[in-house]
Order: structure tokens, then sequence, then C-alpha cells
């Protein structure tokens, strides 16, 4: 049973009357439920993992827990916030069984220019160009290769915040941290990116 | 302009960016941030190529691969069975 007290604008997510009813008996109705995420959860696992046998796993062992407790979802959040809490707790497991470099701090200082010569004296043309000019298969693949180079704990934040389109308060739920901490890691997860742009460009010019 | 990464305003708009582009600062801190930007090219330039890392991740949403079909009609031939014992086991 949905918990009557909870926010009304999170009853409104699109998924609440078919939870309800898929609570109430008409079980039959999760793979409903199920397409109207596989595909999104699947990209998910696979940024995440970077691996397709692991996204996999991911997806089927998410919705596998989200049958097991969907009765006891209470819509104190979104449903698709706690179906993201579920998988992130998946991939994290997953991980700790896989092959992953340990992860490490991003500092800050680590992306200021260090010396005179890497001040930029104007604005790179790539950082103005539009989308549809710049964005190609090689593009994409450096930048699908620069978020799974990230150290995992500022990787999920960037998909999370950048890719999935969370807000920071709703990242901060999935991930359980507080929105401070989301901000400073989307921060340096996205100057780490930069650099693996800026590294590209400059051996493109 | 010369810049020194050192600079205080510098480092204090280098810390604020992601929020800047963000819109998750307050108005007086945006302003400051717009002035200090337009007079530094450094600093306008880490804001701009900034701007596009987040525009060009935005874009990666609609770089979504399918799930493979073979993975998906197994997986969910499971969940329809599993769904169906659950909606018998609710009937009795």
């Amino acid at each position: 049973m949905p918990n009557p007290s909870a926010d009304p604008k999170i009853k409104q997510d699109g998924d609440f009357e078919l939870i309800q009813a898929i609570n109430a008996g008409h079980a039959e109705l999760f793979t409903e439920l199920v397409s109207r995420y596989e595909r999104k959860l699947y990209n998910f696992g696979v940024r995440m993992c970077r691996d397709v046998q692991d996204a996999e796993d991911v997806l089927q062992d998410t919705f596998l827990n989200v049958f097991k407790y969907l009765k006891d979802f209470r819509y104190e959040t979104k449903f698709k916030n706690w179906l993201y809490r579920i998988a992130t707790s998946t991939c994290l497991k997953k991980r700790r069984k896989s092959r992953f470099a340990p992860d490490r701090e991003l500092s800050l200082d680590e992306f200021l220019p260090k010396e005179e010569a890497e001040i930029p004296v104007q604005t790179p043309a790539w950082a103005s160009l539009p989308l549809d000019q710049l964005l190609n298969e090689e593009l994409s693949s450096i930048i699908k290769e620069g978020i799974q180079s990230l150290p995992e704990n500022y990787r999920l934040v960037l998909v999370l915040r950048d890719i999935e389109g969370f807000s920071t308060a709703e990242t901060a739920q999935v991930l359980g941290l507080t929105p401070e901490n989301i901000k400073v890691r989307l921060h340096r997860a996205r100057l780490f990116l930069r650099e693996k742009l800026k590294d590209y460009f400059s051996h493109d010019a | 302009m010369t810049h020194d990464a050192s600079h205080t305003a510098c480092l204090e708009l280098f810390e604020k960016l992601s929020e800047y582009l963000d819109d998750e600062l307050d108005e007086q801190i945006c302003q400051q941030i717009e002035a200090h930007a337009g007079s530094c090219v450094a600093c306008k330039t880490c804001l701009e190529t900034l701007r596009q890392t987040i525009a060009l991740c935005h874009a990666m949403k609609q770089n979504e691969t399918p799930v493979p079909a073979n993975f998906s009609d197994r997986w969910k031939e499971c969940i329809r069975k599993m769904a169906s014992e659950a909606v018998d086991a609710h009937q009795s």
C-alpha cells in the first residue's frame, strides 16, 4: 500500500497507478513496469559496470529485487529514485566481485593549470561549436571512455546527474549522500572529463 | 589580462563553475562570476569548456544501446512466470 502521508507530487510520477495495481494483485502488470525502465537501466548498467554481461546481471538483479520488495514501497520518494537506488547498490556489489582498479579521490588542484603555458589565451573552437557539428562517433567513444575511466564514486554522480537527469537533491537521495557532497563530486567529475576532451581536441588540432 | 592560477578570484570562480552552470548559486554570486569571467580569458575559457563538456554529457542520453534481444526475451519470460505465480498465489 502506498504511504498516504507521502508528498502528493511524488505520486504524480506516472508510475503510481501502475504500482498500485501491481500491489493490489495484478502482478502480471509488472512486465509493463519493466518495459518502462528496462532500456534506461541497462544503459545505466553498461555505463557503470563497463561490461555488457555485468549490465545484464544488474538489470536482472535489480528487477528481481524490485519484484520482491515492491509491496513494501511506500512512495517516500519517486519510484524511479527508488529503482536507481537498488540498481546502484547492485552495481556496487557487482564491482566488488569484478576486476576494476581501486577508487581514488580527485582533487581540485589537479585540474588547475600548472604552468603559464597551460593558461589559455582564447577559448578553443570546440567549446563554441553546435553539438550537431561536434558530436560524431569518434567523440562519443572518447566521452564514453572518459566516463568509464572516472573513479566509481565520481562516475556514479556524473552518470546520475548529467546523463540520467536526476537533480542534485534526487542524486543525494539515491546515493545516500548530502547535496553538498554531490556538488563537489560532480564538479570534479566534470573537470576530469573536460581534461579528456581538451586532450582529444588538442591532438585533433 | 594576465592570469595567475593562485589568484583568489580565479580560484573562487573555478570552485563554483558547476554550481553556476547548474543555476544553483545566488544571483549576487552569479553576477560576480559573470563580471570576473568577462575580464579574465582563462576563467572564461574554463567556463565555456566546462559548459560544452556538460552539454556533451547531456547529449549522451540519446546514445543508448538497446537491450540485447535474446537476453531481454529470456529474462522477461522469467519475470512473466514469476508474475503469473504471484497472481495465482494472490487469488488462492
